[in-house]
């Protein structure tokens, strides 16, 4: 990212409130019936398999209730929604390729600047359909695969199924079958036996069009002794009508691999955001979810790391920021299925400006998962006398040799820290945000230093007031 | 669900009918069941995946105890340090005695229904509109309206009663079951000790039977109470329990409960901090053998300001058994300057044992002196056997000395030296099945 880029992010965030006057030329009237599915499948020339798992699922939907828990959702109404939209015709290769309207939006964005910098591929979703889409060659001559979930359909058939589908059912919960019926984008990874990624993989989303509904599915496969970075991030325009952002994320890692996923999301304020994020770890392979909530007006997301495999380990950074209106219910879950494993959850909160930070964990040691090790620490910062902070942590051992610690805290910025700080010479805000920058640094210290500065840029926004 | 063949206002009205009690008390029943008809066995979302009440099933063919306890004949001798005494056996009282003084000063300890001829003005006002039951738990609102015992510990204002007033609990019959409330409350300024027993008439009993209980706690502004409780039901005992304090301004409030037998206890604690300054410490604890399920809830409520709070719990588990610790601790917006802790440590000493611990945090005010938790779960630590090892004890005795050392924050706080060393036997006891098992 340029300095001008920077500057962008830190002076002027609604410029990343622009809505761009797209012509679309596929989209799926209002609401959701059978037909709608049945459309969505025929648009993408579908096998028949695929019809199948979206009727399933489909009727999964219409048969389970509205989770009673968590956040608000009684504001979603699913006839308003537009469920597939296709802005271009084709998938493109090449930057040069991509029609003028979007490329602009990511211009903006600043992603072809990103991929020059650092990453070895770029998959960038507008809307429903991955329109422009890169992988350095070298990468593409050692056999991994990184494109649109759609295109992995039509050209890595057998991976696509064998794995599809296995690490979140449709019948998981309420929004992973509303996505396994209408889902559309995502990433694709595929990281051949051995092989490790240097640079991290990176793909871009965004939700344009009112009452778009985004339902990417991403499904990572990486295979015995392989590695791989995957980062995303996310910004959306704003619009007055509410958006609904329904993600499933599939992550399978096969023995002795290891596998990162850094998520930075950063939806408008008008955004429902309801993920299902789900990994499992074989043998011996390493998990860690690296994920950040910043936007959103509510987000339920708790990213789970389910240890399969002897020796396999986890970890989980999550951390949440709710300003005005939002409502971040946030955490993860960890379940040991298997011997010798190991976990750790770390979860961050803050919260300010009337905002509420919900951690929601799970913990969970089945019988036969001896030798566990598993600890889980969440923090809460409240900024001001309206804000909210809950912790929900469940835990449930049912091996006698595991060794479990959980510790947690919630209060307020430390006046002595900020008397200090102001001591020495520091406004009062500065002080502030410094000592949450310091307070949120296990996540930030995790990103690429890229990411890290933007991190810090969009904190500083936020306690600053200047965000949405 | 619990819903039993008898759980009906026809049943709550045969009660009142048959103690010939008044008006505003069978309405106060009525009410309790009116609640409880709308609430689910578990109403907070929070803890719905955990609750299992397979071991209630059966309760369906038991048959309630009618007759309210009418002790007007009954008194003893005190027990050995103890200032009062009510003692009921399934659906009798056996014994009631209270200290000569005390009684000068005008502290009561009897039943519902001698309180009912002699103060009922008193009684109705604590009793009536249910004020220190939670609305929203259908197990107290049934309580609250099938009651057939009641027992009553008052302390009126400035009076300190130093020795420990004993309320001693005995189930157990097959097929048979009690259902009652305590009520204990404290004018100002006046302080007391309640040792609470809980014993099997029966321990050979080839039936189930059930305990359903209450203890309501209600503190005036500087009362001080001391709550020891000490549980040893027989194995087919099923007992339900909501203990439930009411904290005004400066009071403080000391829970210490042991908990050893019956097949399932299912409690709940609810402290109410309503005024400035109140406290409240409560430590908790469980073991469990066999296929035993300790099911503890409690919530805190901090709502005045500079309240404390102060929670313990802690399980040890042998063979099948499970501890279910659920806990919340809310802080109200008005709630500044609060002080909140609370603990969930369990110890798993076998294979098929289970804990779970769900200790929930919901915080409006960030003004806080302190608002955390902490919970661990782990085996007795190699390091500790090796060295008790080291000093001379068999392995045996070593981990009985680990386990009884995890435990003795609850045990120290039992007031009498009797109940305190009973409670310690107890504790031993439970290794005996275990030990066996090793053996063979």
């Amino acid at each position: 990212m340029t300095l001008t880029q920077r500057e962008m992010v830190a002076n002027d965030r609604s410029r990343f409130d622009f809505k761009d006057e797209i012509v679309y030329l596929t989209e799926t009237k209002r609401g959701l019936t059978r037909a709608t599915v049945e459309e969505i499948s025929a648009l993408k020339n579908e096998p028949e398999w695929m019809l199948e798992f979206r009727l399933r699922a489909y009727d999964h939907f219409l048969k389970r209730p509205m989770p009673a828990w968590g956040g608000d959702l009684g504001k979603i109404d699913f006839d308003r929604i537009v469920y597939y939209r296709k802005p271009s015709e084709r998938e493109e290769k090449s930057w040069d390729d991509v029609p003028e309207k979007i490329k602009q939006t990511f211009e903006r964005l600043g992603i072809p600047e990103a991929e020059r910098k650092f990453l070895s591929g770029v998959g960038a979703q507008y809307d429903s359909e991955v329109v422009y889409h890169s992988v350095r060659e070298e990468l593409t001559k050692i056999g991994v695969v990184f494109m649109g979930t759609d295109q992995a359909l039509v050209e890595h058939p057998e991976i696509f199924r064998r794995h599809f589908g296995t690490v979140v059912p449709p019948e998981d919960n309420k929004f992973a079958a509303l996505n396994s019926a209408v889902w559309s984008g995502g990433s694709f990874v595929y990281v051949p036996k051995g092989v490790e990624v240097p640079l991290p993989l990176q793909a871009y989303f965004r939700i344009n069009g009112e009452n778009t509904g985004q339902f990417e599915r991403t499904l990572i496969v990486v295979e015995e002794g392989a590695k791989v970075h995957y980062i995303e991030g996310c910004t959306a325009p704003v619009y007055a009508t509410d958006s609904l952002h329904s993600a499933v994320v599939e992550v399978v890692a096969l023995p002795g691999s290891k596998v990162r996923y850094t998520t930075i999301q950063n939806w408008s304020n008008d955004v429902y955001n309801l993920v299902t994020k789900r990994a499992h770890a074989h043998e011996n392979a390493t998990v860690e979810w690296i994920d950040a909530n910043t936007g959103s007006r509510l987000t339920m997301k708790y990213p789970s790391i389910y240890l399969r495999g002897r020796g396999a380990s986890a970890d989980i950074i999550s951390v949440a920021v709710a300003g005005r209106g939002q409502h971040q219910d946030t955490g993860a879950k960890a379940v040991h299925l298997a011997p010798d494993t190991r976990s750790r959850i770390v979860s961050k909160s803050v919260s300010k400006d009337g905002g509420r930070a919900t951690y929601r964990g799970h913990l969970k040691v089945a019988p036969g998962a001896t030798n566990v090790v598993a600890s889980v620490r969440c923090d809460a910062l409240m900024l001001d006398d309206e804000s909210r902070s809950d912790t929900y942590p469940y835990i449930d051992i049912q091996e006698d040799d595991t060794s479990m610690s959980h510790e947690a805290t919630v209060g307020r910025i430390s006046q002595d820290q900020v008397f200090y700080l102001m001591s020495r010479g520091l406004s009062e805000n500065e002080a502030q945000n410094l000592i949450v920058q310091g307070f949120l640094e296990v996540f930030t210290k995790e990103l690429p230093m890229e990411y890290a500065i933007e991190f810090n840029r969009l904190v500083k926004l936020e306690m600053e007031g200047a965000l949405g | 669900m619990l819903t039993l063949p008898w759980t009906t206002e026809e049943h709550a009205r045969r009660i009142a009918i048959g103690a010939g009690e008044p008006s505003w008390l069978l309405a106060d029943r009525l009410d309790g069941l009116g609640l409880a008809a709308s609430l689910p066995i578990e109403s907070n979302m929070l803890f719905t995946s955990y609750v299992d009440l397979r071991a209630a099933a059966r309760l369906a063919d038991l048959e309630p105890y009618v007759q309210t306890g009418d002790a007007t004949a009954i008194s003893a001798e005190l027990p050995p340090g103890a200032a009062g005494l009510l003692q009921v056996q399934e659906d009798r009282v056996v014994a009631r005695a209270l200290a000569p003084r005390l009684r000068e000063a005008g502290v009561i300890v009897d039943t519902f229904a001698e309180v009912l001829r002699s103060r009922p003005v008193l009684l109705e006002r604590y009793l009536a509109n249910a004020p220190s039951l939670p609305p929203n738990d259908r197990i107290a609102q049934l309580a609250r309206g099938l009651w057939t015992m009641g027992a009553f510990v008052y302390v009126p204002a400035g009076v300190q009663v130093e020795a420990p007033i004993v309320v001693r609990w005995g189930a157990g019959r097959a097929g048979r079951g009690l259902v009652s409330r305590t009520l204990v409350v404290l004018d100002e300024g006046a302080t007391a000790t309640v040792l609470e027993e809980q014993d099997a008439t029966d321990l050979a009993a080839a039936g189930q039977s059930l305990w359903w209980g209450t203890l309501e706690v209600r503190l005036a502004p500087g009362a001080r109470l001391d709550v020891a409780g000490l549980q040893d039901f027989g194995q087919s005992t099923v007992m339900f329990v909501n203990r439930h304090a009411t904290l005004e301004e400066g009071s403080s409030l000391r829970w210490a409960l042991a908990s050893v037998g019956a097949q399932l206890q299912k409690s709940r604690i609810d402290n109410v901090l309503l005024g400035r300054g109140a406290t409240v410490h409560q430590a908790e604890i469980g073991f469990g053998s066999g296929s035993q399920l300790f099911d503890l809830t409690s919530y805190t409520r901090h709502i005045g300001e500079d309240t404390t709070g102060d929670l313990l719990s802690k399980g040890v588990f042998l063979d099948r058994a499970r501890g279910y610790f659920k806990g919340l601790i809310e802080i109200r917006k008005s709630a500044r300057g609060t002080d909140s802790f609370l603990g969930e440590f369990a110890m798993l000493l076998a294979k098929r044992a289970r804990s779970v611990a769900i200790p929930s945090l919901e915080i409006d005010q960030p003004n806080v002196r302190r608002a955390s938790h902490a919970s661990s779960v782990a085996p007795i630590d190699e390091a500790q056997l090796f060295y008790l090892q080291s000093r001379g004890l068999d392995r045996d005795t070593a981990r009985r000395f680990i386990v009884l050392g995890f435990l003795e924050p609850v045990v120290a706080r039992i007031p009498l030296p009797e109940a305190q060393d009973r409670l310690r036997t107890l504790l031993d006891r439970k290794w005996a099945p275990l030990v066996t098992a090793e053996a063979a």
